[in-house]
């Protein structure tokens, strides 16, 4: 109990709620309880934006809007059908929530730019019909007269219970928000926000999780303007407007992106200021934004995240949890029936532009082989990597793994079947552990859904799984006793090999490296080559891209050569090395030696 | 017939005013890959300048147009240094963010200094009406049209014929390989906040005469920009004036026959609907990212 409450920030901020709650019960006027209740009301609509913005990492404006629809749904429905909190409550989560899965499905698809201007765009045609249906909506007055809460026969009229109850579903807020993020889950949209290639290569229906994250924040932002709605008993377009959207925002930079805390403490704060700012008219805005851009440019995480580099500083990190007791190897994903070849590449073409980076591809690879992927710099052979794994979508040809056509397949559902990657550049999250990155291995694959998350009690058993899963795959790449230190420090060598690792712990069936003795002195590439002979030995099919023949001679059982997209040579290693056509692609036309495979052996 | 002839030309004299507007904006995007959302903010702030100019010394705003232009060359190149350059090595989106709040601080700045009500700019030559055949046309719009034209060309010139141009966009592509090979890059990139804002300000200078300047007036002009280059697609300067023009012409068009709140609640369904049918824009061209 002690170690849980001194490690990371949770004293300051346990300190910190405990005297908001005295603050709250027995100091606040019924000003004071005003404020602290539309404090409250913004760190709803800010928990909610948080899915969006800070776990799924897409710059969503549409927060306000959804905030606005809700409240226009409890006032619409309680001015004009006289209907009471039970029915307007659920009706203000319901409507946004309708909106955002009948955008999401062109939205989510856009890339960042696109995403914003898109969900701006969406605000903007909401704002306009606000405006203009005034026999509805009121126009730009609004609807005035909307009523108290009124729950089972109880009318919050007072200040004080209002406060209560608004921070009562703050509190439900926050619980959803932690049940969503604390496990397997969770590090799903970690490892998406922070590198999209890594995370779909890895099974991680990125899809699913920006749309989970967008109807979350749907959600959040109904429920909050529904509150709103019934605190200052009116909606305007004020409520939808830029404005808002620009104070949610600020409000979700200050407090940190991602951290319950950060929601609470940025919601507070910013309310708070612009108390303290009125005395400054015109200026408060100004300084408004002036300390929203400072916190952005100098904390990063916000404030929270700010806090917990302070604290490090001062007292040094948190002692790092102890690895699992007991690895567990990672289950292969099964055949879906029989085949010849685990995987058969025909006739694979792609072109960037004019570039022919694929010019039909076919090779055929067996059960438990390691194939060398050959060919001078840009002859396509990350390419070839990208389209097997699904990152590109190939113009002709097909590809069959284990008997199925995966020919232009998501990429997740490309790696839940069975094929793993590394990268030519390391692709690691730099300030996880080594174990929880491997661990991730596992996000696509267990990590549930939502309602499963949500209805997680007790420690999120898969996320311990994946550790043990992690921890089996980390011991049979030799780097068990490092496992527990953040990514971002480890030497190269390691980092790759965490990446290797990364791969195993996905149970896969065929495993492409593209490059993984790049930057390894012979010692380790000799180690690297011993372990991947046993993953083979397993019955794991392991294509590796590389330049470097030695440490290729020493490891393939076949070699295909590529250059200029095309397959100039395939078949055992002594025998490709001496075709000419290979020759002429690697040393020019007219030599004829052997490529060496070994220094002074020609 | 005519009514709508008279509209289209209508159209097309703000179109080039529009174009401008956009014309900055992909400057921006070009040189540095970052959207930059106080652009509208910054159109307005190039209004008021004019204004303020104008009230200190009644000439034709041609002749304070270079002045307009210098002064927003050093507020682009503030920017930059304020909202762009500590925020190099983070996620595009957070330029985005640290603009938005730039915006806000401007348009409030504005409220300070100006007040919340709207101002004219003088205007370019002389204010006034010509005839061309039964069309009209007013003597801003005709000069607006060719002040645009002359810049709009001058920026394609820079871009596609010069080293400038070819650095600027080596530096949009990979800030880390050009400065690998020489290029300056930082000069480079604060230069061009500082030449896309100085459009931004030309075309808040033309704008502000017939259109006004107030604090929130930049906000519809940021989104207008931002739809004028997704409709171009990303980068392309002919595909942003083009879609300024198409903007504009609708805008006015929708707005004589139906009402203005209908022209642009109209404009962003359009806008949602061309992001359904083609998520790359109209005239963008889909490139599979690369991995």
């Amino acid at each position: 109990m002690l170690s849980w409450l001194l490690s990371g920030i949770r004293l300051p901020l346990v300190l910190a709620a405990a005297a908001l709650i005295a603050y709250a019960l027995f100091f606040a006027s019924p000003y004071d309880m005003r404020i602290l209740t539309l404090c409250g009301i913004y760190a709803l609509l800010v928990l909610g934006f948080q899915f969006v913005f800070g776990h799924a990492g897409a710059v969503s404006l549409a927060q306000a809007t959804f905030f606005g629809i809700g409240g226009y749904i409890t006032g619409i429905v309680a001015t004009h059908f006289g209907a009471g909190f039970p029915v307007t409550f659920p009706l203000s989560i319901a409507g946004p929530v309708l909106l955002a899965v009948v955008v999401a499905v062109p939205v989510l698809k856009l890339e960042e730019h696109y995403f914003s201007l898109a969900t701006l765009g969406i605000g903007l045609v909401v704002l306009l019909l606000a405006i203009q249906w005034s026999d509805i909506t009121g126009g730009t007055n609004g609807l005035p007269g909307i009523p108290s809460i009124e729950l089972a026969g109880f009318v919050l009229s007072d200040r004080r219970s209002v406060l209560y109850f608004v921070w009562g579903l703050v509190l439900v807020g926050c619980l959803i928000s932690y049940q969503v993020t604390r496990g397997l889950y969770g590090r799903a949209f970690h490892l998406m926000r922070e590198d999209r290639v890594a995370a779909s290569a890895l099974g991680v229906n990125i899809a699913h999780l920006r749309f989970a994250a967008f109807i979350l924040s749907a959600a959040y932002g109904g429920a909050a303007g529904a509150l709103m709605a019934h605190v200052i008993h009116v909606v305007s377009p004020e409520n939808l407007d830029l404005a808002l959207m620009v104070t949610c925002l600020t409000m979700t930079v200050i407090g940190g992106r991602t951290r319950i805390a950060g929601a609470i403490l940025g919601s507070i704060l910013i309310v708070f200021l612009r108390e303290w700012f009125r005395v400054l008219e015109n200026y408060y805005m100004i300084a408004y934004g002036v300390a929203a851009l400072s916190v952005l440019i100098l904390a990063p995480y916000g404030l929270v995240g700010a806090l917990e580099r302070l604290r490090v500083l001062l007292f040094g990190h948190s002692p790092r949890p102890n690895p699992p007791q007991v690895p567990e190897q990672a289950p292969q994903a099964a055949p879906a029936g029989e085949y010849d070849h685990i995987l058969a590449a025909r006739d694979v073409t792609l072109a960037f532009g004019g570039v022919r980076a694929l010019d039909g591809v076919s090779f055929n690879l067996r059960d438990g082989e390691i194939v060398g992927l050959i060919g001078p710099n840009g002859s396509g052979k990350t390419t070839l990597l990208n389209v097997i794994s699904g990152l590109y979508v190939c113009e002709q040809g097909q590809v069959t793994f284990r008997g199925q056509d995966i020919t232009n397949s998501p990429a997740y559902l490309i790696s839940r079947r069975g094929v793993a990657r590394t990268f030519q550049h390391i692709h690691l999250v730099d300030e996880l552990s080594a174990l929880d990155n491997i661990a991730l291995a596992r996000a696509g694959i267990d990590g549930a859904g939502l309602l499963k998350s949500i209805s997680t009690i007790g420690s999120d058993r898969r996320l311990e799984r994946a550790r043990r899963i992690a921890l089996a795959a980390a011991e049979r790449l030799g780097i068990a006793d490092v496992v527990m230190e953040p990514c971002g420090g480890l030497p190269y060598g390691t980092r790759r090999r965490v990446e290797v690792a990364r791969a195993i712990a996905t149970g896969p069936a065929l495993v492409l490296l593209d490059e993984p003795a790049a930057g390894l002195n012979e010692q380790e590439q000799l180690d690297l080559a011993e372990r991947i002979k046993t993953f083979a030995a397993d019955g794991i099919t392991m294509v590796v891209v590389e330049h470097n023949l030695v440490f290729l001679a020493a490891l393939a059982e076949r070699l295909i050569c590529l250059d200029r997209g095309k397959v100039i040579a395939a078949g055992l290693p002594d025998a490709v090395r001496r075709d000419p056509a290979v020759i002429e692609a690697y040393l020019g036309l007219g030599a004829s030696e052997p490529l060496p495979i070994a220094a002074g052996v020609p | 017939m005519i009514t709508l002839l008279q509209l289209v030309i209508n159209g097309l004299a703000l179109g080039a005013a529009y174009a401008l507007v956009a014309l900055g904006f992909v400057f921006i995007v070009n040189a540095t890959g970052a959207v930059n959302f106080a652009h509208g903010d910054l159109v307005m702030a190039g209004g008021y300048v004019a204004f303020g100019l104008g009230a200190l010394a009644p000439i034709p705003a041609i002749y304070l147009l270079p002045l307009v232009a210098i002064l927003m060359f050093v507020l682009g190149v503030a920017l930059a240094l304020l909202a762009y350059f500590p925020l190099i090595n983070r996620p595009p989106s957070t330029v985005f963010i640290s603009t938005l709040l730039c915006g806000i601080i401007l348009q409030n700045a504005f409220v300070v200094l100006f007040g919340p009500q709207a101002h004219a700019a003088p205007p370019l030559l002389k204010s006034g009406i010509t005839h061309i055949g039964e069309i009209e046309i007013s003597i801003q719009a005709m000069g607006t049209m060719v002040v645009a034209a002359i810049l709009i060309a001058s920026q394609y010139l820079l871009f596609t014929r010069t080293q400038i141009g070819r650095r600027l966009r080596a530096t949009a592509e990979d800030r880390q390989m050009a400065q690998a090979v020489g290029i300056p890059a930082f000069a480079l990139i604060a230069s061009t906040f500082g030449l896309g804002t100085a459009l931004a300000g030309i075309a808040g200078a033309l704008l502000a005469n017939q259109f006004f300047v107030y604090p929130t007036g930049g906000i519809p002009l940021s989104v207008y920009a931002y739809i004028a280059v997704v409709i171009g697609g990303w980068g392309s300067i002919a595909g942003a004036v083009i879609g300024a023009m198409i903007i504009s012409l609708f805008q006015v068009v929708v707005s004589a026959y139906v009402s203005y709140a209908a022209a642009t609640g109209l404009l962003y369904m359009t806008l949602l609907l061309i992001f359904v049918v083609r998520p790359q824009g109209i005239f963008g061209e889909r490139v599979q990212r690369r991995a």
